[in-house]
């Protein structure tokens, strides 16, 4: 339950604003309960939604409308590859296809250690930087096959040392609501 | 009122009110300017572009400020640099729009091409067909042909249900919002939204059950294409086929205003059936939305298991008799019992057959032993008194006005005025809420009271006193007395949630002393519009028995008899102790509700029905009556609103209207001759006979006038599929503090009922089971389940737990319920959900099944 693991967290949300629009603090809530479930579950929809007093279709609904909340599981460390017109000018459909043989997935599939899941996304705003793709928020740019390989590798690692899933955007509203 | 603007349409000058968007100020002029998102009743949002004109302004001088005219002296019109969207910009004196204009022709083709890119077309098998107003706009704007490859057409799913009365078909959808604001902003039940973005837009509900809201159906009339239908009306009629008859709504002290869509059908025996319920616009009653109950409720009249021929008992046994041989018995029966024969009425019949009810007796048999069968709240005879004003409407009711609602869950028992009552607290009136335990309408409330258990009545008495003596006291009895005091205009509701009879006769006089005490402008608050008294009555034509004397010690216009007679409840201790012989009992089933331990020790029971209840089984003499949709009549509603319905199928076997068979009893005993028509008793015999309604007949009930917003008219696009109301607004009729000051009431005392260890009280449900929305199976899996509310603490201390079976012995009776924990109770109070009525503050004993 979130509530109870990440009380003094949420409590610490939700004072930031006023009694009748508490459900303000809808976006960072998700994103602890996504960093929980590893995506917006039903479970993580409707505990949301129940710290909210709001009901779980709401949740659903922004779920739906931005591109990071997952409504799928998903692997710990997310590629997100733009293929959109500059981009695919400069081969990143290649790119996609090379990425998803090397891992052997599908788009959308997670691989079977857990590690990664491919998506293909729309424009990031990094057309000059392309081939490029984002890892859980982080921009990795001028991809070509031997700096993907390098990448894996170097979540690979980070995995294996422990690394707790990486979404760092989580990390980051977490330690706001320390301060 | 608000100020008002001058702006040019199309070059008609007319004014309006400022704050009125372009294309609702438009439309007063009959310029209809095309719409999809936008709704009258709902806020605008600018969505689907399809209401683009050209807007525009008087030049200024910037430097002297003054109007910047052309050559012949009409101001210089600055046009701004492209459309926009009617249903945002809202009008601005001097303001000019053009709707007309080439530029304005081809935003809408192009809008209508844009929106028929992802829309399947599918016209032929669409429930909307016939009454779309996508299909109507495109007629009207659409280019005809498509620049857009029909082989990338979206291709959706077509079935999906949201819950089990409501299904969307995702193909169809053209994003508007209506349906989720609708949800949002009116019904407070924001259980749909969309999902996902762009053409991947969908409408979803997460809620259990799904799109879990009272009033689901609306979002199927106001959505602009087919993609929310009803499962109870989808693919069964094409819209052309259907004949609307205007009713009103069967349940409810509301009187919502609804159309019923009828078909003649072969695969219903030929016979006229009604397909669906729509609501009818009554801007004063129920604007143009009506619940789901309303909607779905209607099955009861065409059931399979309706009474079709009288029954009479022979050898033991009830068969089936003609209608003389029963109407002969039953005159004699009646005759022989003469005063002592005892009458006993559902709250649910018209003001025709109440009137004849009442008649019956009295001038029949000269017996006063009428009431309701099931007398659950007091106070017409206060009503009548002090009731809200005639000519006033909710919909008025907004800032510097105070709405009190008492021992009432509108939301449950009124879900229309809980409507209005919520929307009058959102426009700035403030809400006062007095129950014993919290409901949906809390959350509006400016002042929130949750009396202890037993003490509904000391807290009003309390608000009283505070209010006589208004000497400014701080704490919350006393704000909320200066706030009443003080108000422009108060309108107080009163129910009768965990309370006996005698309580609500207290609650009703409490309050209506309350609101006769005068401001320091020597105002008070009855008999003034927007001013009153409202009793949130169990049934539909509640206040309609009160009006027709169905009272021991009343006469129709609450005329006092000199001898009253026995109440319901004298009565039924009567038929137990044998002092009551012979009784009728028309439109109620008091053995079945548990209110008469079977026939007991009667000579003769007969009874009139729609269908065989358990009060009929035990009968003499049972006679089908006709249920509402088979014939006309007036029912008044609450806020003593009398408004007519009409005949929309055909009876249902020989059946007969109930006010027509007590006339044939009547005549039987020597009587007047039976009436040829409901009019007529209605106007030689309630007009004459009730001076409330002396002024009053079919033509003025039936009397309409234009209604803002025009909604229902022939550019559904607008409003959406609720019916223009052509057959009648109603008329109040006044109550006596309009035409004079009324006496303060003396106010009895009562004791409290009795609370025992745990008190337990019962709680109404919209959809509690019972005979007529039994019949409705599209609501069954709706259907409140008999159910046990308590707070964990009271749960731990009995050792129950959520689904455990429990048994709660009540007046007797047992109950079979399930138990369920940290839900609507409050620590120290359990609830009965889903059950018949119980009254007042019980004294049960809960025990693990």
């Amino acid at each position: 339950m979130l509530k109870e693991k990440y009380a003094k967290e949420i409590e610490s949300l939700l004072a930031r604003y006023p009694e009748d629009k508490k459900v303000s603090a809808i976006l960072s809530l998700m994103h602890i309960a996504q960093k929980e479930y590893g995506y917006m579950s039903q479970e993580a929809k409707e505990e949301v939604a129940d710290i909210l007093g709001i009901d779980p279709t709401h949740v659903l609904s922004i779920t739906g409308f931005y591109s990071l909340y997952y409504e799928e599981p998903v692997g710990e460390y997310v590629l997100e590859i733009c293929n959109d017109l500059a981009c695919a000018l400069r081969g990143a459909d290649e790119f996609i296809d090379m990425a998803c043989q090397k891992l052997g997935v599908q788009k959308d599939e997670i691989t079977p250690d857990g590690l990664f899941s491919i998506k293909n996304v729309m424009c990031l705003g990094a057309c000059d930087r392309a081939p490029m793709l984002q890892c859980n928020l982080k921009f990795h740019e001028h991809l070509d096959e031997e700096k993907f390989d390098q990448l894996i590798d170097h979540y690979r690692q980070r995995a294996a040392e422990g690394d707790d899933r990486a979404h760092e955007v989580v990390d980051k509203i977490l330690i706001e609501t320390h301060h | 009122m608000s100020d008002l603007v001058t702006i040019f349409v199309d070059g008609i000058e007319l004014q309006v009110e400022q704050g009125a968007t372009v294309v609702d100020a438009s439309k007063r002029v009959d310029v209809d300017i095309p719409v999809f998102c936008h709704h009258p009743k709902l806020e605008p949002v600018g969505m689907c572009r399809m209401c683009l004109v050209e807007i525009g302004m008087p030049m200024r001088d910037r430097a002297t400020g003054e109007p910047v005219l052309e050559e012949d002296g009409s101001p210089q019109i600055n046009w701004g640099r492209g459309l926009q969207t009617g249903c945002t910009v809202r009008v601005a004196d001097g303001m000019r729009v053009r709707t007309t204009t080439d530029v304005v022709d081809e935003a809408r083709e192009n809008v209508i091409e844009f929106l028929l890119t992802s829309h399947p077309l599918d016209c032929p098998i669409c429930d909307k067909g016939g009454e779309c107003p996508l299909q109507n706009l495109t007629m009207a704007h659409g280019l005809g042909e498509s620049a857009f490859d029909f082989d990338s057409k979206m291709q959706n799913e077509k079935h999906v249900p949201l819950g089990e009365l409501i299904f969307l078909d995702r193909e169809r959808c053209i994003q508007c919002a209506r349906c989720t604001r609708f949800q949002d902003e009116i019904a407070d039940d924001p259980v749909i939204g969309f999902h996902n973005r762009g053409r991947a837009l969908e409408i979803v509900t997460l809620s259990d059950p799904g799109f879990d809201s009272y009033w689901s159906g609306n979002t199927t009339d106001i959505c602009p294409v087919g993609a929310l239908t009803t499962a109870d009306f989808r693919f069964g009629a094409r819209p052309w086929e259907l004949i609307p008859v205007a009713s009103i709504s069967p349940h409810g002290p509301e009187g919502a205003n609804i159309t019923m869509s009828t078909r003649q059908e072969a695969k219903s025996g030929g016979r006229v059936v009604i397909k669906r319920i729509m609501p009818r616009q009554n801007e004063l009653v129920n604007e143009i939305w009506i619940s789901d109950h309303t909607r779905f409720v209607h099955h009861f009249a065409d059931a399979a298991d309706r009474l079709t021929k009288p029954l009479i008992r022979k050898g033991g046994v009830l068969v089936e008799t003609d209608w003389d041989t029963a109407l002969t018995t039953v005159a004699e029966k009646l005759q022989a019992a003469g005063s002592s024969a005892a009458g006993l009425s559902g709250d649910r019949p018209s003001n025709e057959d109440l009137f004849a009810f009442q008649k019956l007796f009295r001038q029949g048999l000269k017996s006063h032993h009428i009431d309701l069968a099931a007398s659950r709240i007091a106070g017409g005879d206060v009503t009548a008194q002090v009731g809200i004003a005639s000519g006033s409407n909710l919909l008025d009711l907004g800032r510097g006005d105070v709405i009190v609602v008492v021992a009432s869950d509108l939301h449950e028992e009124a879900p229309i005025w809980w409507l209005r009552v919520k929307q009058a607290a959102e426009r700035g009136a403030q809400l006062v809420v007095l129950n014993v335990r919290p409901t949906r309408l809390d959350k509006f409330a400016t002042h929130l009271v949750h009396y202890p258990v037993g003490e509904a009545v000391a807290t009003v008495r309390q608000l009283l006193g505070a209010a006589q003596i208004s000497d400014g006291a701080s704490d919350q009895i006393g704000k909320i007395a200066e706030a009443i005091v003080g108000a422009t205009n108060v309108v107080a509701f009163y129910g009768y949630e965990g309370l006996t009879y005698a309580e609500t006769d207290v609650l009703a006089k409490s309050l209506a002393n309350l609101l006769q005490v005068k401001n320091s402008d020597g105002h008070s608050h009855v008999g003034r519009v927007n001013n009153g008294l409202i009793a949130v009555w169990p049934h539909n034509n509640t206040q309609g028995a009160w009006d027709m004397g169905i009272h021991p010690a009343l006469a129709p216009g609450y005329q006092s008899v000199d001898q009253p007679g026995r109440s319901a409840a004298e009565i039924y201790s009567g038929v137990q102790d044998g002092t009551v012989q012979t009784l009728f009992v028309m439109a109620a089933d008091p053995v079945g509700d548990g209110l008469m331990n079977g026939r007991g020790l009667l000579d003769f029971l007969v009874v009139q029905e729609l269908f065989l209840t358990e009060t009929a089984k035990v009968a003499d003499v049972v006679l089908p009556a006709q249920s509402w949709a088979e014939r006309d009549g007036t029912f008044t509603n609450g806020e003593r609103r009398v408004q007519r319905y009409y005949p929309a199928i055909q009876p249902v076997g020989e059946s007969r209207p109930d006010w027509q068979i007590i006339e044939q009893i009547g005549h039987k005993m020597g009587l007047d001759k039976p009436h040829f028509a409901a009019s007529l008793v209605f106007k030689k015999g309630i007009a004459a006979g009730v001076p409330q309604y002396s002024d009053m007949d079919y033509r003025s009930i039936a009397k309409v006038e234009k209604q803002y917003p025009d909604v229902g008219g022939e550019d559904l696009y607008y409003g959406g599929t609720s019916y223009e109301n052509k057959h009648g607004l109603g008329q109040q009729w006044t109550s006596a503090a309009e035409s004079g000051d009324v006496a303060m009431f003396t106010v009895p005392d009562v004791t409290p009922s009795a609370a025992g260890a745990l008190p337990v009280i019962r709680t109404a449900a919209l959809y509690t089971p019972g005979t007529l929305i039994n019949r409705s199976d599209v609501l069954s899996p709706r259907m409140a389940q008999p159910t046990l509310h308590l707070h964990a603490a009271d749960a731990d201390r009995l050792s129950i737990a959520t689904g455990d079976a429990v048994i709660v012995s009540v007046n007797g009776q047992s109950l079979q319920l399930s138990a369920h924990v940290n839900g609507a109770a409050p620590q120290g109070l359990a609830l009965i959900n889903g059950v018949s009525y119980a009254a007042g503050v019980l004294d049960a004993k809960i025990e693990t099944a």
